[in-house]
């Protein structure tokens, strides 16, 4: 009896380990694809893999966001934010956003939520119509104050019945816009050597680190991170 | 041959799973959004049902009766993990709007039930046949449920859209009208059978 | 001949009170918010209320009759209470195919489905507010200003409940809230009328007061303890029993007999029940509003509380443990 359910589990193992084989590229080539396709959805036109050069940007708030640069040349064209709210009506919202070189909101794209579907679902369409400039964030320049909803004295509408959702939202805006406008001021001040970030580790819990990380990548956050805790 | 038919209709009409056996309802009632989600949630059930089937069928004789309950879901367990894995590199779109339903079939006591009250039991091809015919029954029930959800919800079947959106009561979309719809289903079905029974 | 020898189980001794008496001194009880509704809205109130009424009405006899067969009973009034208890829960500007679409749920989903009056768990009218409140939350959370308020210039309106959470510096007075010309559904504008007909219900001893006191009585005390500790407009006492459909739900919805307990024990549990889930949800919730879920949840414990408070028999032995 023990050795026959020894048996098949063994047979089932070797079996699964098979097919992990077979579908781990697949997987890891869609999960990339995904993100390839969300990064290029909201930032200017590239030519560098953002996701290979991505780095860790603290928030202000005790996280950090993954910050994906996007090039032309050797041109910074614009930055892509992973950001997050966990205010959603239900569960946690996931969105990418990106902005220019100049504070500009570029475009969006909402990437997980669990909010209703018909209500706060809209919000993945809903604050880029461009027919519509009350409730477009798209073009809005952060630098001149945070996006708050119009019920709580900001400017930009909310989505119909939705309000909790469309605070949310754009709290993960302006947390975005924290991180990216953290990374414009180390940027521009970014001098000091790199010997004195050795033990900074303060990158606190990133909700999801999809890109690959190699040690470039590590490289690259305690430099950045070094370099706004100078500030 | 007769008879593999004959499982394979019951399995779709007089023992449904959904509307005769009430099995299975968590999924049931929680992927049916919307008719693609609820088939393919019907489809994935059917082919791990087919191949636990046809496996603890081939199974039946070497395995102990003491611990035929862990070797069964280890079975189960085995193809609902390939199906995972696979609908995550092929259908990602579509593992991602089922989530962890997938996983989750698993546990749905249609799947033990049938290994347990029928595959132990029966030779390998009927209980294929039977496999299918409790899928298919499964899929049937569950594109149903998802296609009236998503009609009176959005408006669409299938995103086909059949009357403008703004018209749909969003409660249908929602776990509520999960339970409402499938109530009246269940009411129907019932009524049907009844009458089929009269004749 | 025949009719004069009945045979028929107890009891033999009839009050007197039938469906139709209790039904209408219902309705007359909801005259007095009906007229405020009136003087609020004026022609939308009497155009949504008699519409929710025709509808219900329609609907009842059209599925009675043709669908299960039977002879309709519309004239009971029963109907027509749904109809303008539904009508006092939706905006004054709901469309009127929304409307039509919450009498059907409420007559042929929630009362029909389950045997017509009397065997129905769930109160209709609440829960055909609750359905479109969930179907088309955009369309059934956009209230008209009312039209004697000072600010004509605004089309929608947020109300009391929704103010609370987010800009409490925009609450209207209490007296205004009391008397009601506030935002809101069409019944709940005054508590003052709701409680007129709470005096007609109890004077007239169609409903007794157990259920409205005990709702009222646990919000006042539930949110009354919150504001000692810490006196916000949220925690308000006043504010939460004369805003949003407290009074209408306590006084009109929760003491539906199909759908309330039977005992008076029962009916505490249950008011107190009510109160907590009501505040509760105000207080930690998403929605703003709490009643129509609290009572619906609620009428759903009825069968467990009445089996629970099932009165002694006379002459039964009592057990000692």
């Amino acid at each position: 009896m023990f050795l026959s359910l020894s048996l098949i589990c063994l047979t089932v193992a070797v079996l699964l380990a098979q097919v992990n084989k077979m579908t781990a590229k697949p997987i890891a080539d869609a999960k990339a694809m995904k993100l390839q396709n969300a990064i290029s959805e909201v930032v200017p036109a590239f030519d560098n893999d953002p996701i290979a050069e991505a780095f860790l940007m603290p928030d202000g708030q005790g996280d950090s966001l993954l910050v994906y640069p996007a090039k032309k040349g050797d041109e910074i064209v614009g930055y892509a934010l992973n950001s997050f709210s966990t205010n959603g009506f239900s569960g946690n919202i996931q969105i990418m956003v990106g902005f220019d070189m100049e504070h500009r909101i570029v475009n969006y794209s909402v990437l997980q939520h669990g909010e209703t579907p018909g209500l706060g679902s809209k919000m993945s369409e809903w604050f880029r119509d461009a027919a519509k400039p009350s409730q477009s964030i798209i073009g809005r320049d952060l630098s001149k104050g945070a996006l708050a909803v119009s019920n709580d004295g900001g400017n930009v509408d909310a989505i119909t019945a939705s309000t909790i959702t469309s605070r949310a939202f754009l709290e993960a805006i302006n947390r975005a816009y924290a991180a990216y406008s953290g990374n414009m001021d180390a940027t521009s001040g970014a001098t000091q050597s790199e010997s004195d970030t050795t033990g900074t580790t303060q990158s606190g819990s990133v909700t999801n680190i999809s890109g690959e990380t190699n040690d470039n990548d590590e490289q690259d956050i305690t430099s950045q991170e070094g370099g706004n805790d100078n500030e | 041959m007769n008879d593999n038919l004959k499982v394979l209709i019951n399995g779709i009409i007089k023992e449904n799973p959904i509307f005769v056996l009430l099995l299975g309802m968590c999924p049931t009632l929680a992927t049916t959004s919307s008719a693609i989600n609820g088939m393919s949630m019907g489809l994935a059930t059917m082919f791990v049902l087919i191949c636990s089937n046809a496996v603890i069928s081939m199974l039946k004789n070497l395995i102990p009766d003491m611990v035929r309950i862990p070797a069964y879901i280890v079975v189960i367990a085995t193809f609902v993990t390939i199906i995972e894995m696979m609908m995550n590199a092929y259908v990602p779109a579509l593992a991602d709007s089922l989530g962890i339903f997938i996983p989750l079939i698993v546990v749905n006591c249609i799947v033990l039930g049938r290994a347990e009250s029928f595959a132990s039991k029966n030779s390998v091809i009927s209980s294929v046949f039977d496999g299918i015919g409790i899928g298919l029954g499964f899929t049937f029930a569950l594109s149903l449920l998802g296609a009236v959800r998503e009609l009176l919800g959005t408006g669409q079947i299938f995103s086909l859209n059949i009357y403008p959106e703004q018209f749909g009561s969003l409660i249908f979309v929602l776990a509520p009208g999960a339970f409402i719809v499938l109530g009246y289903l269940i009411a129907i079905f019932n009524k049907l059978q009844k009458k089929e029974g009269t004749n | 001949m025949e009719n004069k020898l009945v045979v028929s189980p107890s009891p033999h001794i009839h009050s007197g009170d039938t469906i139709q008496k209790n039904m209408y001194g219902v309705l007359i009880a909801l005259i007095p918010a009906f007229l405020v509704a009136l003087y609020v809205f004026r022609l939308d109130a009497l155009i949504i209320t008699a519409l929710a009424v025709l509808f219900c009405v329609g609907f009842e006899y059209l599925i009675v009759k043709y669908m299960m067969k039977k002879t309709p009973t519309v004239l009971d009034g029963s109907a027509i209470i749904t109809g303008v208890l539904l009508a006092f829960n939706v905006p004054s500007n709901l469309p009127v195919w929304i409307l039509a679409l919450g009498c059907l749920f409420a007559i042929g989903v929630v009362k029909l489905s389950f045997g017509g009056l009397g065997n129905n768990i769930f109160n209709p009218a609440i829960a055909g507010r609750i359905f479109l409140l969930i179907s088309f939350p955009a369309q059934m959370t956009v209230w008209p200003a009312p039209e004697t308020a000072f600010t004509i210039d605004a089309v929608s309106s947020a109300t009391i409940l929704g103010n609370l959470k987010l800009n409490p510096e925009l609450l209207p007075s209490l007296q205004t809230m009391f008397l009601g010309t506030e935002a809101g559904s069409l019944g709940e504008m005054s508590a003052l009328a709701l409680l007129l007909g709470l005096g007609w219900l109890l004077w007239k001893k169609i409903i007794t007061w157990h259920i409205p006191i005990s709702i009222m009585a646990t919000v006042a005390i539930f949110t009354g303890i919150l504001y000692i500790f810490n006196p916000i407009p949220l925690y308000n006492p006043l504010i939460h029993l004369f805003s949003g459909g407290l009074m209408l739900g306590a006084v009109f919805m929760a003491t539906d007999y199909v759908t309330s307990p039977m005992t008076k024990k029962g009916m505490l549990i249950y008011g107190v029940g009510i109160g907590f889930i009501t505040i509760a949800i105000r207080l930690w919730g998403a929605y703003p509003e709490g009643v129509s879920f609290a009572i619906l949840l609620m009428n759903a414990f009825t069968p467990l509380i009445n089996n629970y408070t099932t009165p002694k028999r006379f002459g039964e032995v009592v057990k000692h443990g």
